[in-house]
């Protein structure tokens, strides 16, 4: 299996990555590690407040595409910046997590590029004799 | 890979088609337009492989067309159009991109270039422009989280999205003309605020007269030439008049409707049988349940962005009249749509029809005579607004007969990216950047470091030489070229 978690990929307009994981639920939080890490230097974000995030999809490309962007939207919605989310149960065609961060501040937060959503382009979820990958591309 | 040069083949210096024939399962032949040196960075990128996969679209009418600022986007390329049949063709979500009326407007001042760089009344050693910058800096919130001078309630979000840029002149946002200058009056009238879901409500409720990020600006210009002398007096522009250029969309409720309904429509793919080679071109039968849900979500959702561009006008005429004095008025030339799909009136293989148009990074452009545009500009046609990459310039073109005939009345929409956002950032830094404007006269605020590094204008396409392509091909007619003196962006 990958060592890493993530990384990130190159599109000629936006920008997207490569999570891995020993188990889908792994692949699921490394996922969620590299949108954050996206939006904000995670060194500054403090784990002060968590949401429960829970979505549902109907096959594994489905299911982390709506992870990732209620993810997103809780952020925005909220304006809260997220560091971390753990995967408490995943079923076949539904996730439930918990997301941790804090209030978004502007002195003390970098925010990298915004990430409007997170797109089907090119994404794939995939199981292999070293465990799981998954390819995702956002819209900037 | 990308597609090879040789699947084009060559209709005339502007023209490049790739047949039906090229791929199994499309429907029709897709048109690019553009020249040698602009086909040879299109072929750089998936973007045409995009276009012939939009081909495949059921119910598709005439040709799969892409702009000469096209690039590679998400299912859609950036910069593509496609129409298709109101009885049993699709809708697509993909077709009209996250930043749902992600747009443009132009207003133009009484003031010229000089009042500008005049000495700042207080400030002895800087010219009102930097304090001017300064103060739109100010009110007009950019960047991620930002949030805007009037948050509304979610009752009052209903209203703003049933109701577009008239909800905001209601409240004072506006003067009473400034409606009949956008397109679509600043609303669709089919927008449905119930099938906006309650997340991406919760993220637009408190962005109304926000920017946003990434490529979205403010840009204070001035008109640095005229083309057409008499179009550009019915338009109310002139050498050396100062303009203000306001390119931003739907900001996260439209990108929420894009989100949710792109699920929605791969879930019911299935359903109505339909398989595409991309599945961020998920599509539903515009007709249907799902298809209409989104239609008027998105309608909603064109709606907020009308509403938005609306509110920061007025808070760009307040700016302007702070720095400069009460007798500043800033005119709204009109406001364009460049992500959007309305049903329009067409003449479609001899028959007129109506059709379900999607343009993604692509303008209207109708010609003169239209009854869809201001009166005051029937008889010359459709100003088309065509903002260019940051601190390069911008361009006023009018609508002809020829894209009524060619591109359902379409034309491009900016610059087009040439490199993408993290080659940008390598080997540049904000200092360096904000000094090689500056030494050209652009004054440069941003809210973040990439806002900056990833829109430099190396990072796009040459907009002269996207306007030229679109000129010559008669899709629509040079008038202005502006020139940035001040830019404010995410």
């Amino acid at each position: 299996m990958e060592k890493r978690p993530f990384e990130i990929l190159e599109h000629p307009a936006d920008i997207g990555f490569r999570a891995y994981g020993g188990t889908r639920e792994e692949l699921f939080e490394n996922a969620a590690l590299a949108l954050f890490s996206l939006t904000c230097e995670l060194g500054a974000v403090e784990e002060r407040e968590s949401r429960e995030i829970e979505t549902t999809g109907s096959d594994n490309e489905t299911l982390l595409y709506a992870w990732l962007a209620e993810l997103l939207a809780v952020a925005e919605a909220e304006r809260l910046v997220f560091r971390r989310a753990d995967v408490t149960a995943l079923e076949p065609n539904r996730v439930h997590g918990t997301a941790y961060g804090e209030p978004f501040d502007r002195a003390r937060h970098e925010m990298g590029t915004h990430i409007k959503a997170v797109t089907f382009h090119q994404l794939f979820v995939e199981q292999s004799a070293e465990g799981w990958r998954a390819q995702v591309f956002v819209d900037l | 890979m990308p597609i090879p040069r040789s699947a084009l083949q060559k209709l005339d210096d502007l023209r490049w088609l790739v047949p039906r024939s090229t791929r199994e399962g499309m429907r029709t032949d897709a048109v690019i337009y553009a020249d040698e040196k602009l086909l040879a960075q299109i072929l750089g990128d998936l973007s045409i492989d995009q276009a012939i996969n939009v081909a495949f679209l059921p119910g598709i009418v005439g040709r799969s067309l892409a702009m000469p600022d096209m690039h590679q986007g998400y299912g859609f390329p950036i910069g593509g159009v496609a129409a298709t049949r109101l009885s049993d063709g699709v809708v697509s979500p993909g077709g009209v991109g996250f930043d749902i009326n992600c747009g443009v407007r132009l207003l133009a001042s009484n003031l010229e270039r000089d009042a500008l760089l005049a000495r700042d009344d207080y400030e002895k050693n800087v010219p009102k422009l930097r304090t001017l910058v300064n103060q739109l800096f100010r009110d007009i919130p950019s960047g991620t989280g930002a949030e805007g001078p009037i948050p509304v309630t979610f009752p009052e979000l209903d209203d703003v999205l049933a109701r577009g840029a008239a909800w905001a002149v209601d409240h004072g946002y506006g003067e009473a003309s400034d409606t009949e200058y956008c397109e679509e009056h600043g609303a669709l009238p089919s927008a449905d605020p119930s099938q906006v879901s309650h997340r991406a409500k919760q993220r637009g409720r408190t962005q109304l007269g926000t920017l946003g990020s990434g490529n979205h600006f403010l840009e204070v210009q001035y008109v640095e030439k005229i083309f057409e002398p008499a179009t550009a007096n019915v338009f109310g522009l002139h050498e050396g008049q100062v303009v203000v250029l306001i390119h931003c969309g739907s900001r996260g409720l439209g990108h929420q409707v894009c989100t949710d309904f792109l699920k929605t429509m791969n879930e019911a793919m299935r359903k109505y049988n339909i398989t595409l080679p991309d599945r961020q071109l998920a599509c539903v039968p515009s007709q249907s349940p799902e298809g209409q849900a989104y239609l008027g979500a998105m309608a909603a959702a064109a709606n907020f962005a009308w509403a938005n561009r609306q509110v920061i006008t007025h808070f760009t005429r307040r700016a302007f009249q702070r720095i400069l004095g009460d007798a500043v008025r800033l005119r709204l030339v009109y406001d364009v749509a460049h992500n959007m799909a309305k049903t329009e009136h067409h003449r479609v293989n001899h028959d007129e029809a109506d059709i379900l148009v999607h343009r993604k990074g692509a303008t209207r452009c109708f010609a003169a005579g239209s009854p869809f545009i201001p009166s005051a500009y029937r008889g010359v046609g459709q100003p088309v607004i065509i903002p260019g990459s940051m601190g390069t310039a911008s361009y006023v073109l009018v609508g002809t007969q020829r894209a009524m005939d060619e591109t359902f009345g379409t034309v491009c929409h900016g610059a087009g990216r040439a490199m993408s956002r993290t080659a940008a950032k390598r080997g540049r830094n904000v200092r360096d950047e904000t000094q090689k404007l500056e030494a050209q006269g652009v004054l440069l605020r941003s809210e973040t470091r990439d806002g900056i590094l990833e829109e430099v204008p190396e990072a796009y396409k040459d907009i002269d030489a996207v306007i030229d392509v679109v000129h010559r091909a008669g899709l629509a007619r040079r008038v202005a070229r502006l020139k940035p003196m001040g830019v404010i962006k995410g």
